[in-house]
């Protein structure tokens, strides 16, 4: 069976019937998770504006550190493919890239392309626990921590702080290099350290050419931004509640509109693996799952796992990039969510007419 | 459904044709003029009926445009009532649609970020779309030229981009500009070298044209030149030109080009006079070139370009001051946030001078309108445009609100010139869609698709252009009254090239090193589209 209404196990159209009566009947629905295929993800932004969902994605706090950064400041990046090929220095923040595979294989050749064509590669750590097998130049972070760090980095590299100081060779190091990249998870060093680096990094493109590039979110959470910049003109998270797309990170947070009770169910769309929430099993919630036991919430339906089920369109963190993954050569029949979330918005239009806009009052 | 558009005065460049007449139409095509009772009458009496608009140059969709939402939360914002054509793709389609614009294309659409830009085109809904495939950046095609690989390994080369990310056309932003950006580079030019690789942009730039001649692609490369905006730019479009020696070009927002600079010894210091005169006469004596003029508006908006050197160079002119530079693979892309403002003296020129090379136009379904939306303003403002166009007093106000240096340094006031509604649709229907090769489109001879465009004649051309009375889409009427009635979502547009199976096999193997992942990675598959025929084919040339 792949279909459980209360943890037991039912046909799928009764559940799809099920999830589509609990969703029409709510008065401030949430569909959360959103970590799945293009298609899917699409459905869900289509589904939310037909019953007045708000939308938060999985990846939140990583991809708001970053977004919440890009509408401060901007920023200067690049990508791991480019970084392979023409970084002659690479600058480690903190503790995620250790743990990404990208610095072992940096490690392993030099620049190929470009003026550092021919030149090593340096790779320096700035906070991060290191690697014994990876030849590399560490610097603490110090106390006050990673954000300071950085602030304390872009001074020096600005001329701005007077002294002797322990990164003045750090600075030095990222001036002189002809293509640095800083690499970084925006989760870990927060919305200021994102925009503190971005601000680094444009510094240096005075003197020479240096760039960030972020760590992606497990959770598809960049393939989520761009649906939701082309289907609502803007990042997430948004809400359809007023029948047309409002922007607003703080208030459409499905954890705090839970504990808030503001919402009065949910849809979690994990297709590919996503922590479930803990108010999953207080809110009334559907949830679509690629792995699913039953029990996770008051609806479950099972869905196919992109790229094995059936091809799809998926972040590929390597490329930066949605990209297509194929089926597995013998798929399993699993149906893809975006034909679920297809027919829960088929038959909740059917059942009750599109939200009116709604329209300021004229005087 | 036989259909017949009845008593509305018919503009048809391509026939001549400027009468008070009819247009039949059934299942979804122009048809002749039939014996039989229509089924359905549209009154069209004391309208103006075109063809659909057709749009060469609008960033519509891709990473880029996706960015710009991003780094400008305030600019995309929905209001009720009031779609924004900086907001999503539904507002986008719908403002297009109620103009009266069936077809847009996307000019900037990278291979490596191919598939995401096309889904995000299927999700513009009314009209049909299509995108153009960046190249002139990419390490491939430079490793090709390099190394002094056949013309027709480069011809293999460029089908095979077109093919996997399902293109209309080829585009080439500042051939190997951003290549030489990420090595310290901040001016480049035709004959500057890409330092890694040793090649100049004009051998980058030749290499592309013949491919393109090569494969008959109906749409001429679209060429966005060196030096964007700097004073002397017309150098750069008139070198170009000469370099395509007699092949078919596009010359993409030509208005950032046609600035003349003041002190030839120091151009970036002098400013800069209209070169519009330059350009027109060129114009004239090329019939191989085309070009679309990247009209100045006033406001805010943010301006998004593949060309990152540019970008990079005007970062500080930003407003507000926040910018981007993706160095990413190939071009990458820049977006820099900018107000045009309308009492500044240098956007004041520049809108002179984009109204300028329209007025001088030696043949007006060569110089085709677009504001290059959004960077030099949105598309919403071509209504404004065309009145501009056709109304010598409404001009001479306008002109006379500007900055005197408005029309000191440009011919504008001196120009007596009124567009016609035939020169109107040779701009904005005709012309685009003969230059996109689309035979079927921007006119209303039996055959033609029926989208059409049906305007109320009223004097203020502005109000008469921004909200059709009719509009409607293979036959299907998707506005009335300027408002959408039927959702309907069009197709993509993509060209029928085959690709080398040797050169795919290449590729696979160079982009399996490169990215961890091969062509197929790379591929925009029907199943990308669940449940939808997206895509529709269009020939090459014979």
């Amino acid at each position: 069976m792949t279909a459980w209404i209360d943890g037991q196990a039912v046909e799928r159209d009764a559940a799809v019937a099920a999830a589509a009566s609990l969703l029409a009947g709510a008065h401030a629905p949430v569909i959360a998770g959103l970590c799945a295929e293009a298609a899917a993800v699409q459905a869900a932004f289509d589904l939310a504006r037909a019953v007045g969902a708000s939308l938060d994605p999985a990846a939140g706090a990583a991809l708001y550190a970053d977004l919440g950064a890009l509408a401060s400041g901007g920023a200067m990046t690049t990508t791991a493919a480019e970084t392979r090929g023409r970084a002659d220095l690479v600058l480690a923040l903190g503790a995620a890239p250790w743990s990404s595979g990208l610095l072992a294989e940096l490690a392993a050749d030099a620049p190929g392309r470009g003026r550092a064509a021919g030149q090593p590669r340096a790779l320096l750590a700035l906070g991060g626990p290191g690697d014994g097998g990876i030849q590399h130049v560490s610097y603490p972070a110090g106390e006050a921590g990673l954000p300071a760090a950085i602030g304390l980095l872009r001074g020096l590299v600005a001329g701005r702080v007077a002294g002797p100081h322990p990164f003045a060779d750090l600075a030095a190091r990222l001036r002189a290099a002809l293509y640095g990249v800083v690499m970084y998870d925006p989760a870990e060093i927060g919305a200021l350290g994102a925009e503190m680096l971005n601000g680094l990094v444009k510094d240096l493109n005075e003197v020479t050419r240096c760039f960030a590039l972020p760590l992606g979110d497990a959770h598809q959470g960049r393939a989520v931004a761009q649906v939701s910049a082309w289907s609502t003109g803007q990042g997430p998270r948004v809400g359809f509640g007023r029948g047309y797309p409002e922007h607003d990170p703080w208030r459409f947070d499905a954890a705090r509109q839970a504990a808030s009770g503001e919402i009065d169910a949910a849809l979690w769309l994990a297709s590919l693996p996503a922590p479930l929430p803990s108010w999953a099993r207080t809110v009334p919630t559907v949830a679509l799952l690629g792995a699913p036991k039953g029990d996770e919430a008051r609806v479950v339906i099972g869905v196919g796992v992109p790229g094995e089920a059936f091809g799809a369109a998926l972040w590929h963190p390597r490329r930066a990039a949605l990209a297509w993954h194929a089926a597995d050569p013998v798929p399993s029949g699993a149906p893809p969510a975006a034909a679920i979330l297809a027919d829960l918005r088929a038959r909740i239009s059917a059942a009750s007419p599109a939200p009116q806009p709604e329209r300021s009052a004229s005087c | 459904m036989l259909t017949r558009i009845a008593g509305g005065r018919v503009v048809d460049p391509t026939t001549s044709r400027d009468a008070i007449g009819d247009v039949w139409i059934e299942d979804g095509r122009v048809v002749a003029p039939s014996e039989r009772t229509p089924d359905r009458t549209i009154d069209a009496a004391g309208c103006i009926v075109m063809a659909g608009g057709v749009e060469v140059h609008s960033h519509i969709a891709g990473g880029n445009v996706v960015l710009a939402r991003l780094l400008l939360p305030e600019l995309g914002v929905s209001e009720p009532d009031a779609p924004n054509p900086h907001g999503s793709g539904r507002d986008v389609g719908m403002l297009y649609a109620r103009m009266g614009y069936t077809t847009a294309v996307e000019p900037a659409m990278p291979p490596v970020n191919a598939l995401a830009t096309q889904l995000e085109l299927a999700e513009i809904p009314l009209l049909d779309r299509g995108g153009l495939c960046v190249m002139g950046n990419d390490d491939q095609l430079l490793q090709l030229l390099r190394d002094r690989e056949s013309k027709e390994a480069v011809r293999d080369l460029v089908a095979l981009n077109v093919a996997t990310s399902r293109a209309l056309g080829v585009k080439v932003i500042n051939a190997g500009g951003a290549d030489a950006f990420k090595d310290g580079a901040v001016r480049f030019s035709l004959d500057d070298e890409v330092p890694a690789y040793g090649l100049t942009s004009r051998t980058i730039l030749t290499g592309l044209l013949d491919a393109v001649e090569a494969l008959k692609v109906p749409h001429p490369l679209h060429v966005h030149c060196s030096n964007l905006g700097l004073p002397g730019a017309d150098d750069s479009l008139i070198e170009t030109l000469a370099a395509a020696e007699g092949r078919r070009i596009h010359f993409a927002h030509a208005q950032f080009y046609a600035y003349a600079a003041v002190d030839k010894d120091n151009p970036l210091t002098g400013g800069f006079v209209s070169a519009a005169p330059r350009i027109a006469e060129a114009l004239a004596r090329h019939p191989n070139a085309t070009l679309d003029i990247g009209q100045v508006v006033f406001g805010q908006t943010a301006t998004i370009s593949l060309d990152i050197l540019r970008q990079f160079s005007g970062r500080k002119a930003a407003s507000p001051r926040k910018w981007i530079v993706n160095a990413g693979d190939a071009e990458g892309g820049g977006i820099v946030p900018f107000r045009y403002r309308d009492r500044g003296p240098t956007s004041s020129l520049q809108f002179a001078i984009g109204l300028e090379m329209m007025l001088l136009s030696p043949d007006p379904e060569r110089t085709i309108l677009t504001t290059d939306h959004p960077n030099g303003g949105p598309f919403t403002a071509y209504p404004r445009i065309l009145h501009l166009l056709m109304d010598k007093e409404a001009r001479d106000r306008e002109v006379a609100a500007h900055p005197k240096v408005a029309a000191e340094r440009s011919g504008l006031a001196a120009i007596e010139r009124e567009y016609t509604l035939t020169e109107v649709a040779q701009l904005t229907r005709s012309g685009p869609a003969k230059l996109l090769g689309l035979t079927d489109r921007g006119h209303l001879r039996p055959g033609a698709r029926a989208d059409i465009a049906v305007y109320r004649d009223q004097p203020d051309r502005t109000a008469m252009f921004a909200r059709a009375h009719r509009v409607l889409k293979d036959g299907a009427v998707i506005v009335e009254d300027g408002e959408v009635v039927s959702w309907t979502r069009g197709h993509t547009l993509s060209l029928s090239v085959e690709a080398d199976a040797g050169m795919a096999r290449r590729t696979d193997a160079y982009l399996q090193g490169r990215f961890g992942a091969g062509l197929s990675s790379f591929t925009v598959p029907d199943a990308a589209f669940p449940d939808r025929e997206v895509f529709e084919a269009v020939s090459c040339r014979t």
